[in-house]
């Protein structure tokens, strides 16, 4: 049964995951005006169609507008934390000429994003145990092949610290 | 106790004005794309801020640029105006700087109304000059 909608590979986790553009942190806003009809909005439209869901997946904390039909000509307008904007003419664009060329001027590069993710494999060790949020693991009885959890399999006796000191005292 | 005083989260914010009732005060709607965990598909989430506008310059469906104020200024005012964005129904197209109306471009009145006034009176010698010629041709064809 194939999924519903035209072009429903945008709807899926590993095409989100996919996407390059990872915005700097000063970028606040994106807006995006483009036409509903009308040539040299091709582009821009196919640009919201395909890569702004890539974009937003991947800079959660940007506020993504789109504005339809306001002005003749489509453009981007980024707006930044200094107080900056930055306007990106899309008229007669492909949708991949505009996406490259946000990706050079507002983007992380290429090293920048590979030392983050170096950092954060640094920062988290997977042999640590505690609360999920931090850590894979809670307790050892998590681990296949390890004593499972005494709340859900009683322990044999002789792992049991009460079965043992009772035995000590009727012996002796 | 310095938590309040960062006030919000949120720095810059772009809106569309929907209430201008109080005063000083603009009542702002911001959409952000929010992801459906399970279509996968993002769908605008809505949420209202009100800002603080000290010239009351704002109308009701203008988009607007706001910044977190850094105290807050009242219970629920976080933000104030720092630019109009499009002014509703004089939109200025940032690539040319002219007045637009959707996907045309709107020209000023001013323009227009000089015009007419010196065309006629050029268009009223130009009919006397034609006038004029026309006579001397018909009388020599006369003659």
């Amino acid at each position: 049964m194939p999924m519903k909608g035209r072009y429903p590979i945008r709807r899926t986790l590993e095409y989100l995951q996919k996407g390059d553009i990872v915005f700097k942190n000063t970028v606040k806003i994106m807006t995006v005006n483009y036409n509903t009809h009308g040539e040299l909005s091709d582009g821009a439209r196919k640009f919201v169609f395909f890569n702004i869901p890539q974009i937003q997946y991947k800079n959660p904390w940007v506020q993504v507008m789109m504005f339809k039909n306001v002005t003749p000509a489509p453009f981007l307008k980024f707006y930044l934390d200094d107080g900056d904007q930055v306007l990106v003419d899309a008229e007669g664009k492909d949708h991949k000429d505009i996406s490259q060329h946000v990706k050079k001027i507002l983007g992380k590069s290429e090293e920048v994003l590979q030392a983050e993710e170096l950092a954060r494999m640094v920062h988290s060790n997977p042999a640590n145990f505690g609360p999920k949020k931090y850590c894979l693991r809670e307790c050892m009885c998590e681990v296949e092949g390890q004593v499972p959890c005494p709340g859900l399999i009683p322990l044999p006796n002789e792992m049991r610290g009460k079965y043992k000191s009772q035995m000590k005292g009727t012996e002796v | 106790m310095s938590v309040k005083s960062v006030s919000v989260h949120a720095k810059w914010i772009v809106g569309k004005v929907i209430g201008t009732k109080m005063q000083k005060t603009a009542k702002v709607r911001v959409t952000r794309l929010v992801l459906d965990q399970y279509l996968l598909k993002y769908y605008n989430k809505r949420k209202t801020y009100f800002a603080h506008d000290p010239l009351e310059q704002c109308t009701v469906g203008d988009v607007v640029l706001l910044k977190a104020l850094p105290e807050r200024r009242a219970k629920h005012v976080t933000h104030e105006l720092a630019e109009i964005v499009y002014k509703v129904g004089n939109v200025i197209d940032p690539l040319t700087g002219k007045q637009v109306a959707g996907s045309l471009f709107r020209e000023t009145l001013t323009d227009s109304m000089e015009n007419p006034a010196g065309s006629l009176t050029e268009k009223l010698q130009e009919l006397n000059i034609s006038a004029a010629t026309r006579e001397i041709l018909q009388k020599p064809s006369e003659v």
